[in-house]
């Protein structure tokens, strides 16, 4: 039989698993990239703090460490696991008191859902969970436009034991997602909630965002310092069943990250090339650098470490500022400032400090 | 928690100085953002909050 006439369904249920579709709408499911760093401890105020695209909101509950972890469950193909470690417990929790790890996604990359219309389609997340503390755990589905929410619960039930779970929701069939680069759906797993979040009553549909139906029955993870919580395998897609894990080539997966947050140099690196640039007078530099992907957002943020203006001749001159930056998602026009050398209208290099690390450029444009 | 915002400031041709629509962000814990006066970036978002919360950003007119 030809190649060309063997059906679909002849190749079995794991074949069909294979290809990659992207039918994963998360990114970084399976916690392979973490540009920020590896590991950040004493974590009481919330942001990006390890991986890429998954971020924490805290407010009051413990001291923890983020961490990607090499703790995965066994035989299924992943490298890396998020790691929450409580450092410093928090056993009576205050009612507005929480911690949430997070993603949050593009509406434009939402829009197949159909939300907002009679054909919403219903949403799937799955992902491998593993804690010694077992119990009821909550997760907050929230939608910007129209305020809307929808939340479920799992339940970890053997403690340091992976398992993988699956959460169903139906489509929103009166809200949309806005078709822009703003941000569509925040999918939020708590680990701790006060009396706030968890008053209420779990809802069984989407519904305006109520506080206190949002974690109904979560327990606290922030009551000992031997708390931990893993997860990895996060995939959400559209459907009512949860399919394999999509696993793709990790060039693929840091390229769809660098569109929220890239960072330009490494650890170690002489003389890292970031930008060639020109001298505006003795003590500035214009350079260029162009991004590595197209950015979310034509205004990202900046920030650097360890860098120069160097003349490769006499001269490593300390970058110590930004004072302008002319850029849109392609790359940056930016001025830096450093000590006198030389004279205006020399080429100069802008590259990583040849005897002190890190030297970085960033270009955040995360969510 | 943001500790100081301060504007940041470039040479014009003539030597004159203007806003380059640029804001210096330094954080309690020493960390130094560049963030571009724009409603859609999440850290110029922190900025209006840290204001609201009776804060003062620096503008020296490009000055020392």
């Amino acid at each position: 039989m030809a190649l060309s006439t063997i059906p679909f369904s002849g190749l079995g249920a794991d074949a069909s698993n294979q290809g990659v579709n992207f039918r994963n709408l998360l990114i970084n499911g399976d916690m392979s990239i973490a540009q920020r760093a590896t590991s950040v401890s004493s974590i009481t105020s919330g942001g990006y703090k390890t991986l890429d695209r998954f971020n924490i909101d805290i407010n009051s509950a413990g001291t923890w460490t983020m961490s990607q972890s090499t703790t995965v469950p066994s035989g299924q193909g992943f490298a890396t696991s998020l790691k929450m470690d409580c450092t410093t417990a928090d056993a009576s929790l205050s009612a507005s008191d929480y911690l949430i790890v997070r993603t949050l996604l593009e509406g434009q990359n939402l829009q197949q859902l159909k939300f907002g219309t009679s054909s919403a389609e219903s949403l799937t997340l799955s992902f491998w969970v593993r804690s010694n503390k077992t119990g009821t755990y909550a997760v907050w589905f929230y939608a910007d436009v129209g305020n809307k929410s929808f939340s479920k619960t799992y339940t970890i039930d053997s403690a340091d034991t992976w398992e993988k779970k699956t959460i169903t929701i139906n489509g929103d069939t009166a809200s949309s997602f806005s078709n822009n680069n703003s941000i569509g759906l925040r999918i939020n797993w708590y680990l701790a909630a006060g009396t706030t979040y968890t008053s209420g009553t779990l809802p069984t549909d989407w519904q305006t965002d109520s506080n206190g139906d949002r974690a109904v029955g979560q327990v606290n993870l922030a009551d000992s310092t031997s708390n931990e919580w893993y997860i990895t395998g996060v995939q959400l897609e559209v459907g009512t069943s949860a399919s394999d894990f999509e696993f793709i080539p990790h060039d693929v997966q840091l390229q769809r990250c660098y569109r929220y947050y890239e960072k330009i140099g490494t650890n170690g690196e002489v003389y890292k090339p970031i930008g060639v640039g020109v001298k505006v007078n003795t003590d500035h530099t214009y350079t260029n650098i162009f991004f590595r992907t197209i950015k979310r957002t034509n205004n990202p943020t900046f920030s650097f470490s360890n860098l120069v203006s160097t003349d490769r001749q006499s001269t490593d001159a300390d970058c110590t500022d930004i004072d302008a930056a002319y850029t849109d998602s392609h790359g940056v026009h930016v001025r830096f400032s450093h000590s006198a050398y030389g004279a205006a209208r020399d080429a100069a290099l802008i590259t990583g400090d040849p005897s002190t690390t890190p030297s970085y450029f960033i270009a955040d444009a995360e969510l | 928690m943001i500790q100081t915002v301060k504007k940041q400031y470039e040479d014009n041709y003539d030597g004159t100085k203007k806003f380059s629509n640029l804001y210096k962000v330094t954080y309690e814990n020493g960390e130094v953002l560049y963030v571009f006066h724009s409603e859609e970036n999440r850290h110029y978002q922190e900025i209006l909050e840290w204001v609201a919360e009776g804060n003062t950003i620096t503008d020296n007119g490009g000055g020392e």
